[in-house]
């Protein structure tokens, strides 16, 4: 028996594969020139060294590379970079302010909505959104609209908690 | 161990932040996959699409005239590594591409390194292999059964004569499915060579034993090889052995002269690290018609792969459990053309109680018994019914009964299907269980300071359950400092070693190792105290240290300054070195205690549409000492969120013809997500274990142990229906 495995599409030269992209990243413009194949993830962690951004899954299954584009939540391992050029990008570097951590990553903190952490920040990328979307105005609504981010250390009750405290602060 | 209990009362116990968190929560903790070193190339494996036979060729001619491709590995040009040493259970690591021979579908056959991740990835693909196929071993039913080296067969008593002499019998086979561990951080190293050292950052749940085998298969100093791994994005087993992708990481990385960096994808983190195996249980239980055991017999399989056998441990709790006295447990595995499997999120014990708990249901059941009774009048509290001698702690009546009083257990009515609302049918379940006892050796050194800081030492992991904080917490306790004035560094193979995070086994090692090098620093101070001064003649156990100063223990009105101590010789710091020590004399008449649990569940069933919700977890564990109240019930949440996946989801699928894994994706494995998951009552019950100075029992996996059996239960109660293969799908359900 003989089995093989090969591609159908002939390698092609290095040239058509590249593209610049225009964006700003937490705030501050960036130009990235990478190869078009390039994911939204690929070059926040690769081109911009912003690691906090995690691949988990690179099939959009499991969340842990949420970002913000344009302040919805996207995943960025199903965004090529070259989608975000001139769009407004947040990472997890990017969610603390001024005067410190983002409310949602104190509360990630006091409720020990994490473990392993490897999931955290597309929790509190998705989190933070879930209280723009006006998603969660009930336990049942946030553990619905917190789904699209697995945690496999199971921290999902803590998250629940986490969510509700900074969205009955908020008046949501 | 040393002859003073330790004070372990001002910030043990308390369920402070996690010390990591900030990190965490940021974004800032390095992961092995955020590890970019200068020159790095990127590889990717190609992973066979046979399950037996052989590679015959690999044309890697055209590959190397891709852009930015550096080298293609395969078994004709990989090095040659030494034989592995065995480092954790016995089994041996498996050494990749050193021939052409193929055992299952998905192995490793070739490593493509690039310049970036996008061309190593596109060269992958178009790499072309011809294979000469085997016919595989794939059907359990044509394989050996072999004994398993950490589960022997038990027996006692004489188990016919007790089936004999039953007022009722129950016996039924179970089954368990493969499980993926899938921990959400993609596990990959980065491996950089100097010479003949190399340092490796890697996601493993164990420093040193990687940093052994990496020293013996590539024949360096063991002194040579450092391992880093500050933080991983969890593992649950995945991250216990000495996979091939690091191997080949490093090999690479020798062979090309620069770092190499190899990131698995999620389907290979099917494949390449690790899985709990699918396992069968035939179980036969009698019983007077009081309830009280006449007989347990247990006999269990599971599958291994042919190179790499399964842990195993499916027996490993029936005879500790129930006071009975006759009990059989027989242990097999059968190797098959099938990718490796290794320890999950208690491996063994979580299977083997799916199996056990749900035939107590049963009995109970047969006997027009309470489940909950059926346990009291059985459960062996006292003496280790398996060697008749005295546990150290168990308190497993009192996790069911304090778990039946905060579940509301008594207004349960035992009928099948009488709780109702409206059209929903309501089940209540529950299960009890024990968890073996493992403590591995660790080490650790605690050094003060003149400025009154103080830090520990370890090559120990966190792996998300809390090592960081809880280390620091005890250290604070033996040091008398605030946490904050105590940094724990840990996740690096040249800190003082340590065993890996696996097992439950860390937090007893550590903590036990952390209160004996704080005893050797208290002599190492009183080694630095003059013949004037008010400490001298002092053993080290008579003192403790407390805000910067060596006190006398039963008088802390007594004190040196430690800042002083250590300049009146002209120095800046010191140190104690420690390690977990075996028992003493008194702690050797007991038989070392693990935890004990009892789940209590409530599930919710719409019989038109087969939908089941768990709708609320009681959860009570006796978890000896307690080292912090929040992270340790963050523990039993998530364990519990494992066996709410064990119970209702994970199946990782194999095609009988390929060998293949069917379902290998987040998209097509499914695992609880949040809305999954009810709220949890957790609740600590017990007292801190006698056979280890810190009291502690490993709580990282006793929470998962139950919950599936207690929810299949709650099936019972609520439909009528036993279903006895996990896990319990829709179409079970639809009535």
């Amino acid at each position: 028996m003989k089995t093989t495995r090969s591609g159908t599409r002939a390698p092609a030269k290095q040239d058509q594969y590249t593209v610049d992209v225009f964006a700003v990243v937490n705030g501050a413009p960036v130009q990235w020139r990478v190869d078009t194949r390039t994911t939204l993830l690929e070059a926040l962690r690769d081109s911009s060294g912003l690691t906090g951004t995690k691949r988990g899954c690179d099939q959009g299954a499991c969340g842990a590379c949420t970002v913000h584009v344009d302040g919805a939540r996207v995943l960025s391992c199903l965004m090529l970079a070259a989608q975000v050029d001139g769009r407004q990008v947040t990472t997890v570097e990017g969610l603390a302010g001024e005067l410190g951590m983002h409310p949602m990553q104190e509360a990630f903190l006091r409720h020990d909505a994490f473990q392993c952490g490897f999931c955290t920040s597309g929790q509190l990328m998705s989190a933070v959104c879930l209280l723009r979307e006006g998603r969660a105005g009930s336990d049942a609504e946030i553990r619905e609209y917190m789904s699209g981010n697995l945690c496999r250390c199971g921290a999902y009750p803590n998250i629940v908690a986490a969510v509700r405290e900074i969205a009955d602060g908020a008046g949501a | 161990m040393t002859a003073t209990k330790p004070d372990l009362g001002t910030w043990v116990g308390k369920g402070i932040d996690r010390v990591d968190g900030p990190h965490k929560v940021t974004g800032s903790a390095p992961y092995s996959s955020d590890v970019t070193l200068p020159g790095m190339l990127h590889a990717v494996i190609v992973t066979s699409t046979i399950p037996a036979g052989s590679v015959t060729k690999i044309d890697t001619s055209a590959l190397l005239t891709l852009p930015g491709v550096r080298a293609v590995f395969t078994h004709e040009n990989f090095p040659r590594l030494n034989a592995p040493a065995p480092v954790l259970f016995g089994e041996a690591p498996i050494a990749p591409m050193q021939d052409g021979r193929i055992v299952f579908h998905g192995q490793e056959v070739a490593l493509v390194v690039a310049d970036t991740p996008q061309e190593a990835t596109e060269a992958a693909r178009l790499i072309e292999i011809t294979y000469a196929a085997e016919p595989a071993l794939l059907d359990p039913a044509d394989g050996q059964p072999e004994p398993l080296a950490l589960s022997p067969d038990t027996s006692r008593g004489d188990t016919e004569a007790g089936w004999a002499a039953a007022d009722v019998r129950v016996g039924a086979t179970y089954t368990t499915p493969e499980n993926t561990n899938n921990p959400l951080g993609l596990m990959g190293c980065v491996a950089a060579w100097d010479g003949d050292h190399l340092e490796i950052h890697d996601s493993t749940q164990g420093t040193n034993a990687l940093r052994t085998t990496l020293a013996v298969m590539f024949g360096v100093p063991e002194s040579g090889v450092r391992v880093h791994t500050p933080y991983l994005g969890g593992g649950f087993g995945a991250g216990l052995n000495q996979w091939p992708y690091k191997l080949l990481a490093a090999g690479a990385a020798r062979e090309l002269g620069r770092p190499v960096k190899v990131m698995l994808t999620r389907p290979q983190m099917f494949k390449l690290v690790g899985h709990r195996p699918n396992s069968e249980h035939q179980v036969r239980l009698g019983a007077g018609r009081d309830g009280v055991l006449t007989m347990i017999e247990h006999r269990a399989s599971c599958l291994s792969s042919i190179d790499f056998p399964a842990v195993g441990l499916l027996t490993s709790g029936t005879p500790h459990l129930y006071n009975c006295p006759n009990v059989a447990t027989v242990e097999r595995t059968v190797r098959l053309n099938r990718r490796y499997p290794t320890s999950m999120r208690a491996p063994g014990e979580a299977e083997g109680n799916w199996a056990i708990e749900t035939a107590m249901d049963e009995l109970a059941h047969e006997l027009g018994m309470d489940p909950l009774e059926l346990r009291l009048r059985n459960l062996a509290t006292d003496l280790d019914p398996a060697t008749g001698k005295p546990w150290s702690s168990n308190a497993v009546i009192e996790c069911c009964k304090v778990g039946a009083e905060l579940f509301g257990w008594s207004r349960r009515d035992p009928r099948p299907s009488s709780m109702r609302e409206g059209d929903l049918l309501i089940g209540w379940g529950m299960a009890a269980t024990g968890f073996f006892a493992y403590m591995p050796v660790s080490q650790a050194r605690v050094t003060v300071y003149a400025d009154g800081t103080a830090a520990v030492r370890s090559a120990a992991t966190d792996i998300g359950t809390g090592t960081y904080t809880i280390i620091t917490q005890v250290a604070a306790d033996l040091l008398g400092l605030h946490p904050q004035q105590v940094d724990f560094q840990l996740g690096d193979s040249d800190l003082p070693a340590s065993a890996h995070s696996g097992g439950s086994g860390l937090a007893s090692s550590l903590s036990n190792a952390v209160i004996d090098a704080v005893s050797h620093l208290q002599g190492a101070l009183l080694d630095l105290t003059g013949d004037d001064s008010p400490l001298h003649g002092l053993g080290p156990d008579d003192v403790v240290c407390r805000d910067g100063a060596l006190c006398r223990r039963d008088d802390p009105s007594v004190r040196v300054a430690i800042a002083d101590l250590l300049a009146g010789q002209g120095l800046v710091e010191a140190s104690g070195d420690g390690r977990l020590r075996p028992p003493d004399a008194a702690a050797a008449s007991m038989v070392h205690a693990g935890p004990y649990g009892a789940r209590f569940v409530e599930v919710a069933i719409d019989p038109m549409i087969g939908r089941l919700r768990v709708r609320r977890v009681v959860s009570v564990t006796d978890g000896g000492r307690i080292l912090n109240q929040k992270l340790a019930r963050s523990q039993i949440i998530g364990a519990t969120v494992g066996g709410i996946g064990q119970a209702l989801f994970e199946d990782t699928l194999t095609d009988p013809g390929t060998g293949r894994v069917a379902n290998g994706t987040f998209g097509d494995y499914l695992v609880a997500v949040n809305a999954d998951v009810p709220d949890i009552e957790v609740v600590f019950v017990g007292e801190p274990d006698r056979y280890t100075p810190s009291g502690t029992k490993g709580i990282g996996e006793i929470g998962l142990v139950g919950v599936a059996a207690a929810i299949g239960n709650a099936v019972h109660h609520a439909t009528g229906r036993r279903l006895r293969d996990l896990p319990i799908t829709i179409d079970q359900l639809m009535m």
